[in-house]
């Protein structure tokens, strides 16, 4: 029959357009044509019981009703369908099984022959709040809304809207030509052309203004009640195993007891005697000491610290090891790196062309440091740097480091892409994007939740409905309000202690004298110019006018009568003229003033800024409503939602309630509310998920492989009981990390070597069972701050704003470096656009917006960069110094502490002889350059220094420098 | 743990659309949906990403890609688009929906017809402004789209969409997913290469080239075009060749004790021989850019012997020169953003198509007669196109367009491509593409056909979701422009 029908229309296209009847008797019908593909096909999905997204494709009037992305046809359309759309596109039905052209064709037909009548007829929609509310929204609500009431009129909520403003009610319902709205909207008057710029709105569109127009005449009709939730969240999705709090397993009883330093071992063990394995020895210890040294403080032991660890005779000399580098300020910057990561943390705004520095950045990378090294629980940790700015009223209390960091830790949620510093950038789509953002870091760092999948429909693998994300994301809305949004700069919180700010202030006097002195001089040199130009402007006013501007500008701004304010509102492109207009515009001016106006930019760059906190705080006041958005689009509001946790996460945990946080507070608590529900002891993955983390870190895969998506479509665990006993384990230790790294790091698991045996690797190729250590190349910052330390030139220096990069001639990038050396890649500027060339090659991730595991990819410009940089070669000449200056003369004594530098090792005998020799024949082959190019310094000398150069360059070039064992 | 349950419809289609096909259904029927050897093979990534040249969906009409990428936004009715209406009402007020499209809104002013005259060319017909005189003669080597559409207002955003498919930052570009999904032809140098303009990056810098969550190793690789191509390619300069040559030796020697001793660990194997391909890529990739040994006639047809066209001609023959290698995909940028002609439409459009209007029809006439444009697709364009009213700052005769995101053209050629076709339309006034609208994921959904992969299938596991270029976004593959 679909066949048939086909075939004809195909054939007779032509004939249809002259042959009304027979097109007429060929027009499918949903009945007989359309219905049997979608029983075959789709509804299986989108049929009785709960529909997938709230649709149902069984009856053609249900098709126009359409589902929580909208009407799934559009009648007479087939190309604006989302039907269609879908179709075409290939994202729908899920899976191989795709309709065949000929079905879709009919179906396209069928909608563009107007999709039969009854389906037309069946829901004429009628036009609703919902419908103009967005319109509203994008229009109007930035000087119509919660922060701005310009001319008295509000217009958020249909009470507001009757009252009006001083020019009388917005709207008479029924009567579209009376109402204000539509007039002025009409005419071109509002939203005013000149503002609608720096306001970040739209004009409505004609037909917008129409559909405005139709809402009014039919009296203003609410919006209609909400559809019911399409996915019920059941028990049975609650029993998933990730959503059902821990249990602590028993240790299991193991035959290889002798093997077992802690639990850990036990639970691993066991599973490997499943398999017919069981550990490999223990690695040697010059390997154990390079490995937990860069694995607890990003950097290889040096020489010294090799040492003491070999004359430390105790047995547990080992676990004394992991302490002092636990204690190490080290550690706290080494995991910070790892947090930061999780965070998606950048010194620069991610956008724009320029994009620009975010001076105030550092200070939530600080916050994290610290709390790293005093090992600050992580359920407090993670208060703080959800609500930090709802634990205490900051903005009554004195300035303590501990109130400055509170805040600055809600810098967690000011790390993704913000365009919004710009009123072009700002629009509400913008905006909202940011809160997205923020709500896929959250959920993917701390909840290991792909909760951003349902911001646009209803989550395809996890029972989590897209009303869910918009609860969730509602707990944002008053800190991040699209309706009444604040720009980067107007978040900035006026917060630092005393000391900090006199250290500015210190500073800048001197400068600020100066900068005014210029400034002073600069507005002398104007004056006749500026009067020039503004009488120019004139000319063409009619002279009262004129007048009245010359008294306007005599007058100062704070003695303006409202008439005059006014005239300055309107005519400031004729009254105000910078020195930058005067230079663009007076040539003479430009000869007089140009260099003065250099000076001041340069005295200006020399101002330190006064110390702010990059935070995210509550905007305070009555909250703006949050809607749950067909598709995720800004201007498709569906339903009003308020702020909650995910449906499936409830069951057995206290649930989120929102309080103030003291009594009279001008902060929701809403995110407090959410710190302490995420922060229950037991909630199923608050612990589970950050022990993931730390264990992926440690033994190079998470126990659940997908860090960032414990739910159906991740990967379950490969040891459901340790990754138990391990989240239990935290909870109960007080949420201390440095309890779980101290665990995992002097497990027997840990000191295993990291040889493959074949035979093991046969039965488990990827080592999930962790037969063996794997062997691991260093990630990007591990490499960047071992080259500093193991040749002498890492600055300690922790702490502030970042160490700048320069982008060299040759378009590498790299740290500009101090006086005493480069500081660690955590203290260099993070900036997406001038990411340091190193670090870049070796796979330092983007935050997209943040990162929850990183790649590693092999390449020849990796290898490029090692050989030929210049700054590689440095670092070796350097490097080569120090070892003349520690052990003299001696090549062997060289060599000898070269290898214990880098490898953490003696050489072997063969290779003392090959080095030797290599160094021997190095040192022949520079005389000649040296005297060619007259170098004024020893020769012979500075020969054998070049030489132990080329020597450290090929071994911080060598495989073994840059793998873990 | 909890106890397995029946797996529910959900988790049914969970699986199923996961892309694991064989693995997963092999599971299902085993009844053994969640047992880790079944989810590992959906969600593991492989252990190294490397450049590897790997098959394509279905065989390709294009091997390789060279865009020219024309960024500030091109005025597509002073170019590819005649609008004869513009005459008719020229200096008369916008519509309400044309506005909505302004940027600039102190500066709108009326509609604004175009100081050029428009010809057909070709057997095709195809009609052009009088500034492209070196195209009109290759317009039946070409397809016009001039029904594309962007959907933001500004550089920035509108940027992100046409390389990345959204609007906002941190996805990879078009170039990234090439190389992620066919690798390179030659190991000696990048699949993806970027040629910008000395004189200033675009817009959004090399976030235009980003690999965002792809593994870094697909981001573009910036070739300059003075000097060496690579950063660090060539040795340093003050070692003496023994020097570099025992330095080379030790570490080769000291590279293979290591790996004796750990056999079979692919990314160490991987790391080492990454020296050799290093070595190998000196010399290729100087040889590549390397331009004296391509004949007179060659450089004068690519203008390389005139001040305007030598920059440009320069990188569009540099771009011929990579894809004889087998480059998979390289870019050509244009001075910051030439194109965004906000004032003085007449001396702007003069400037950016006296620059490149001959290199370019150079190119396509290169490769024609090198029998490679079968081979390699060439694509133009810009973010987005410009009004058809005028944007004035006081005097009209100084007039520019503001951006114009609702329609636009672009064309393309070669590689499966259509010749002397014009597809789309927009309004009567050249505002909105009205008829064939063709959007940034219609455009790269098209672009990875050509090269034989299907925009649904090139996925990259990430967060529990199998994401691609396109996005959940509707897409179709122009397929009227095909041959």
């Amino acid at each position: 029959m679909v066949l048939s029908y086909w075939v004809r229309t195909v054939s007779v296209t032509g004939l249809c357009v002259s042959l009304l009847g027979a097109a007429e008797l060929s027009k499918p019908t949903f009945e007989s044509d359309i219905l049997p593909i979608f029983e075959v096909n789709c509804v299986v999905c989108h049929g009785e019981g709960s529909p997938q997204q709230g649709l149902d494709l069984r009856t053609a009037a249900t098709l126009v009703k359409g589902g929580n992305s909208g009407p799934a046809i559009h009648a007479g359309s087939a190309a604006q369908s989302l039907l269609v759309q879908k179709l075409v596109a290939g994202t729908m039905p899920p899976g191989d099984k795709k309709l065949t052209d000929e079905q879709v064709n009919l179906i396209r037909h069928w909608i563009d022959a107007g999709a039969g009548e009854t389906a037309t007829a069946a829901d004429a929609p009628t036009v609703t709040e919902l419908d103009v509310l967005p319109i509203i929204q994008a229009s109007c609500f930035a000087c119509h809304g919660k922060r701005k009431q310009e001319g008295g009129l509000d217009l958020r909520t249909q009470a507001d809207r009757l009252r009006g403003g001083v020019s009388g009610p917005a709207l008479v319902p029924g009567k579209p030509e009376d109402s204000l709205l539509i007039r002025r909207t009409a005419a071109g008057e509002m939203p005013p052309l000149k503002r609608i710029l720096e306001s970040s709105v739209k004009s409505p569109t004609e037909s917008q203004l129409e559909t405005l127009r139709q809402w009014i005449a039919a009296g203003c009709p609410p919006a209609p009640d909400p559809p019911p939730e399409s996915v019920a969240v059941t028990e049975a999705d609650s029993n998933f195993w990730a959503f059902q709090p821990p249990q602590r397993p028993a240790t299991p009883k193991v035959k290889h007891h002798e093997m077992v330093r802690n639990p850990i071992d036990a639970f691993l063990l066991r599973k490997l005697a499943q398999k017919g394995l069981r550990y490999s020895a223990e690695a040697r210890l010059s390997e154990l000491l390079r490995r937990v040294y860069l694995g607890l403080t990003g950097m290889p032991p040096s020489v010294a610290e090799r040492e003491a660890f070999l004359a430390d005779e105790r047995p547990d000399a080992y676990e004394q090891l992991v302490d002092r580098l636990l204690a190490s300020p080290e550690y706290g910057e080494r995991w910070a790196r790892h947090w930061l990561d999780l965070a998606g943390y950048s010194d620069s705004r991610g956008v724009g062309f320029q994009d620009k520095i975010r001076p105030f950045a550092w200070r939530f990378r600080d916050y994290v440091i610290r709390s790293f090294n005093s090992d600050k629980p992580y359920d407090q940790f993670l208060t703080e740097q959800i609500a930090g700015d709802e634990l205490s009223d900051y903005k009554k209390q004195e300035a303590t480091q501990q109130l400055v960091d509170r805040v600055a830790a809600t810098g967690f949620l000011r790390t993704t892409p913000d365009s919004t510093y710009e009123p072009e950038f700002a629009y509400l789509a913008e905006r909202m994007n940011v809160v997205a953002d923020t709500v896929q870091v959250l959920g993917s760092s701390v909840m290991g939740l792909t909760i951003g999948c349902a911001r646009c429909h209803d989550h395809k693998y996890d029972p989590i409905p897209q009303r869910d994300y918009y609860r969730f994301s509602a707990i944002l809305q008053t800190a991040f309000d699209p309706y009444d949004w604040r720009t980067p700069d107007e978040r900035r919180v006026d917060l630092a202690l005393d000391s900090e700010r006199d250290e500015v202030s210190e500073f800048n006097k001197p400068i600020e004298v100066e900068v005014e002195k210029i400034e002073t001089l600069l507005e002398k040199l104007a004056k006749p110019f500026r009067e020039e130009l503004i009488e120019k402007r004139f000319a063409a006013l009619p002279e009262d006018l004129r007048k009245d501007l010359r008294a306007l500008i005599a007058t100062p701004e704070d003695e303006r009568t409202a008439v005059q304010k006014y005239l300055a509102k309107n005519f400031d492109d004729l009254v105000e003229v910078s020195i930058e207009d005067l230079i663009a515009k007076s040539p003479d001016f430009k000869d007089t003033a140009g260099p003065l106006q250099g000076q001041l930019a340069k005295a200006k760059e020399k101002l330190k800024p006064r110390p702010y906190v990059r935070a995210l705080t509550d905007t305070g006041g009555e909250p703006s409503t949050h809607y749950l958005l067909r598709r995720g689009e800004a201007l498709s509001p569906v339903e009003e939602v308020e702020p909650d946790v995910p449906t499936v996460l409830r069951v057995g945990l206290q649930p989120y309630r929102v309080m103030p946080p003291w009594p009279g507070a001008d902060t929701s608590g809403r995110r407090l509310a959410l710190a302490r529900w995420l922060t229950q002891p037991n909630h199923p993955l608050t612990s589970r998920v950050m022990v993931n983390q730390l264990w992926m870190r440690h033994f190079g895969r998470g126990l659940v492989v997908s860090p960032s998506n414990f739910g159906r479509s991740g990967t379950p665990p490969s040891h459901p009981a340790l990754l138990d006993w391990l989240a239990t384990e935290f909870v109960e230790s007080g949420w201390s990390l440095k309890h779980m790294h101290r665990l995992m790091v002097t497990s027997t698991a840990y000191r295993q070597a990291s040889r493959k045996d074949p035979a093991a690797a046969a039965i488990d190729p990827r080592n999930t069972l962790l037969s063996r250590m794997p062997l691991r190349r260093m990630d990007a910052e591990q490499l960047y701050d071992s080259i500093l330390k193991a040749t002498g030139q890492l600055n300690r220096k922790r702490f502030g704003p970042p160490e700048p990069v320069e982008v060299k001639e040759s378009k590498e990038v790299v740290a500009k470096g101090t006086e005493s050396g480069f500081r660690r890649s955590l203290y260099v500027l993070q900036r997406r656009t001038t990411r340091v060339s190193l670090m870049d090659a070796y796979d330092l991730p983007h935050m997209t917006p943040n990162c929850l595991e990183r790649h590693e990819s092999t390449v020849a410009t990796q290898a490029l960069h090692l050989m030929n940089s210049e700054q590689m070669w440095d670092h070796a000449r350097y490097l080569a110094g120090r070892i003349l200056d520690e052990v003299g003369p001696d090549p062997k004594r060289q060599v000898e502490h070269l290898f214990l530098r880098l490898f953490s090792r003696a050489p072997g005998e063969s290779e003392m002889e090959r080095s030797l020799e290599t160094l021997e024949e190095l040192a022949e082959h520079w005389p000649e350059r040296l005297t060619e190019d007259r170098v004024n310094a020893p020769i012979g000398w500075t020969s054998h220094w070049l030489a132990l150069g080329g020597l450290c360059h090929t071994m911080l070039n060598s495989a073994e420098f840059m793998f873990i064992d | 743990m909890q106890p397995k349950t029946q797996p529910t419809r959900r988790d049914f289609f969970a699986r199923i659309t996961d892309g694991l096909h064989g693995t997963a259904l092999a599971c299902l029927l085993g009844r053994d949906l969640y047992s880790p050897e079944c989810a590992a093979a959906a969600t593991e990534a492989p252990e190294v990403y490397d450049l590897s040249a790997k098959p394509a969906h279905f065989d390709p009409k294009a091997k390789a890609v060279i865009q020219l990428f024309m960024n500030g936004g091109p005025s597509q009715v002073d170019l590819f688009d005649p609008k004869p209406a513009l005459s008719k009402y020229a200096g008369t007020t916008p519509t309400r929906d044309l506005v909505t499209d302004v940027l600039f809104s102190k500066a709108t002013g009326g509609i604004l017809p175009s100081p050029f005259q428009f010809a057909k060319h070709g057997q095709s017909g195809t009609e052009l402004c009088e500034l492209l005189p070196h195209m009109a003669e290759r317009v039946d080597d070409i397809a016009v789209i001039r029904s594309m559409y962007s959907e933001h207002i500004n550089h920035e955003p509108a940027l992100f969409l046409i390389h990345t498919g959204r609007l906002t930052p941190n996805r990879p570009t078009l170039g990234a997913w090439v190389a992620y999904g066919l690798g390179a032809e030659n190991q000696n140098l990048p699949a993806y290469v970027v040629l910008d303009d000395p004189k200033g990056l675009p817009i959004n810098g090399i976030q235009n080239w980003q690999s965002a969550w792809l593994p870094p190793v697909y981001q573009g690789t910036r070739f300059r075009s003075e000097g060496a191509p690579v950063l660090n390619l060539e040795p340093r300069p003050e070692w003496p060749s023994p020097v570099l040559e025992a330095q080379r030796k030790l570490l080769r020697w000291m590279d293979e004790v290591h790996r004796s001793k750990r056999p079979d660990e692919p990314n160490l194997d991987a790391r080492i021989s990454s020296y050799e391909l290093a070595a190998r890529m000196q010399l290729e990739a100087t040889d590549a850019l390397d331009l004296s040994h391509e004949s007179e006639q060659t450089r004068q047809m690519y203008g390389l012997d005139d001040e305007q066209t030598h920059s440009y001609g320069k990188r569009c023959l540099m771009a011929r020169r990579l894809v004889e290698r087998g480059v998979r995909f390289v870019q050509i940028y244009i001075e910051s953003q030439i194109w965004d002609n906000h004032s003085e439409l007449d001396k702007g459009l003069r400037y950016c198509c006296g620059k490149t209007d001959k290199p370019t029809a150079a190119l396509l006439q290169d490769l024609k007669q090198r029998g490679l444009l079968d081979s390699t697709l060439i694509v133009w364009g810009g973010e987005f196109g410009r009004l058809p009213i005028a944007q004035v700052t006081g005097d009209l005769s100084k007039a520019g367009r503001d951006h114009g995101p609702s329609g636009f053209s672009s064309w393309m050629a070669g590689g499966g491509v259509k010749g002397g076709i014009t597809y789309g339309a927009t309004d009567e006034l050249g505002h909105k593409a009205v008829e064939g609208r063709v959007s940034a994921h219609d455009y790269h959904a098209t672009i990875l056909h050509l090269l034989g992969m299907n925009f649904r299938d090139l996925t990259f596991h990430r967060h529990g979701l199998d994401e691609r270029l396109t996005d959940q976004f509707p897409a179709r593959v122009v397929s009227e422009i095909l041959t």
